[in-house]
């Protein structure tokens, strides 16, 4: 029972990595085509909230809106680690 | 002067599309002059204030014109004049914006001590304070402004009250100045963020914007860019309150939703129908709505901009609602929601409003803004023909009002009074 429930959360993080990532990659060349720092801005909605951050150019905004933004810190903040992991694993971790 | 002459007692149904966000505006046409080149604005409402920010930019050395496209043009390479104009800064209490701008980028200005609506008194002390801190020499004389920097150093402020135009100014100043600023307990309004998203787009270093901590690192220079001004939430509000004040049905479009969240919270509690989209923002409503207790706060809380056309709704509630407003002196008006037979009574901050079966028109005049608001909102259910004086206000922050409210039913026209 352990096991399976175990199998489960794994399939679910794995799709909503597959999301977040496909997510920040449109959100991304969204700002970069309108001619915005694509940094500044995600930071600045990330920190607030405010969806006026993100473009609503190719949906931009509303695919960003569709995620919670503690998900996309979370990912964040573990692809992070992963990428400097000297050892031990982050996603262990988390 | 105008007067609009509203035959209430007609549901109002359809979709309104939104302007662009006057606040927001006017932060950005004075911002614009911080930079060289030529800034190009799009959504930008063709109301007076606006109108009055581009005469005051005129007047410092800058060009302005709207293209065909209704995009409004600011090219800011020769401004000059550090003197804001007294009878248009006296006008609109934005203006006092221009005193950021002209410190950073001239490290000069003298601006009189503006005017505005009539909201009990909003001093500017706290931008000047922050000028100060920034190294400007202030001082006030004959009503008017002077400060001057040989340079401005960034500094950390503490933002008393979270107050947006404190906010704006210094965000203003600090963008040229040397070094870091830090304001702490900053504005979160959406406007704040519009307007350092703008400033970021010219080269501008803001971060943290729509929270309580701002950091700006001064550059040198910025240049003009196009940019796209963010809706107008309040009027977004107010059409919504005016479908629902009439049993209506209103879509209002081009919005962002979450800039009404509390708002639109307080709708729902009224009891209606509220469905929100992605850039649009649905209000159906039928019967008279529920008593509910409101108390405006910074954002993002209940914006105080929209209590007043919120308690022209409470007026024709079921039950009695209590209505705090704790930002500025806002009841004047409710004298005249009286005169429609409203039954409301204030004391202080707080107003206390038992709903009644119905309003009846009558001769009412607006005192600012958004009293202007709130009853063209009671106008609209109240039996017979109301004629709304005091339009001058209205067309300070309401473009296309009649044209707007019409297109959804309402039988609303201006003509002279």
């Amino acid at each position: 029972m352990a096991f399976e429930e175990e199998r489960t959360m794994m399939f679910r993080i794995d799709a909503g990595k597959e999301e977040i990532a496909k997510t920040f990659l449109k959100v991304y060349e969204a700002l970069v085509a309108k001619g915005y720092d694509p940094v500044d801005q995600l930071v600045g909605y990330l920190l607030s909230g405010d969806p006026s951050y993100i473009t609503s150019y190719d949906d931009a905004r509303g695919a960003i809106k569709r995620l919670n933004r503690d998900e996309l810190l979370e990912e964040l903040v573990k692809y992070y680690l992963k990428g400097h992991d000297n050892g031990s694993s982050a996603e262990g971790r988390g | 002067m105008a007067k609009l002459e509203i035959e209430g007692g007609r549901r109002l149904e359809g979709v309104i599309p939104i302007s662009g966000a006057k606040n927001s505006a006017l932060a950005i046409i004075m911002a614009s002059a911080l930079a060289h080149g030529e800034s190009v604005l799009e959504n930008v409402p063709q109301d007076t204030d606006v109108a009055i920010s581009c005469q005051i930019l005129e007047e410092l050395g800058a060009k302005t014109f709207w293209d065909k496209d209704g995009r409004l043009h600011i090219q800011t390479d020769n401004i000059r004049g550090y003197q804001a104009p007294y009878e248009l800064v006296r006008k609109m209490r934005a203006s006092f914006y221009i005193a950021g701008v002209l410190l950073a980028r001239l490290g000069k200005a003298e601006v009189p001590l503006p005017g505005g609506c009539s909201l009990g008194s909003r001093p500017v002390d706290f931008h000047m304070k922050g000028f100060g801190s920034m190294g400007a020499e202030i001082s006030i004389e004959y009503g008017c402004m002077k400060a001057e920097a040989a340079k401005l150093t960034g500094c950390k402020y503490y933002v008393n009250r979270a107050s947006v135009g404190t906010t704006v100014n210094l965000m203003l100043a600090a963008s040229l100045a040397e070094g870091t600023t830090i304001l702490e307990n900053a504005a979160k309004e959406p406007e704040i963020v519009d307007l350092a998203i703008y400033l970021n787009a010219m080269g501008a270093k803001i971060r943290g914007a729509g929270t309580e901590v701002i950091r700006i690192d001064g550059v040198k220079r910025l240049e003009g860019v196009e940019y796209d001004v963010i809706p107008d939430r309040i009027e977004a509000g107010t059409y919504l309150l005016a479908g629902a004040i009439t049993g209506g049905d209103i879509t209002v479009t081009g919005v962002v939703p979450e800039h009404l969240r509390a708002f639109l919270l307080k709708l729902r509690e009224t009891g209606a129908l509220v469905e929100e989209e992605e850039n649009a923002i649905r209000v159906a409503c039928s019967g008279r709505p529920k008593a509910v207790d409101a108390e405006t706060a910074p954002y993002p809380g209940f914006p105080t901009d929209l209590e007043q056309p919120f308690l022209a709704l409470m007026t024709l509630a079921e039950g009695t609602s209590v209505i705090r407003e704790t930002i500025f002196d806002r009841f004047r008006f409710v004298d005249e929601l009286r005169l429609m037979g409203a039954d409301v009574k204030t004391e202080r901050d707080t107003a206390i409003v038992r709903g009644v079966d119905k309003l009846m028109a009558a001769p009412i005049e607006a005192t600012d803004l958004r009293a202007g608001a709130a009853l063209v909102v009671a106008a609209l259910a109240a039996e017979g023909i109301s004629t709304v004086r005091g339009v001058e206000y209205l067309d300070r922050g309401y473009e296309f009002l009649e044209d707007k409210l019409a297109s959804v039913g309402a039988k609303i026209r201006r003509c002279k009074d």
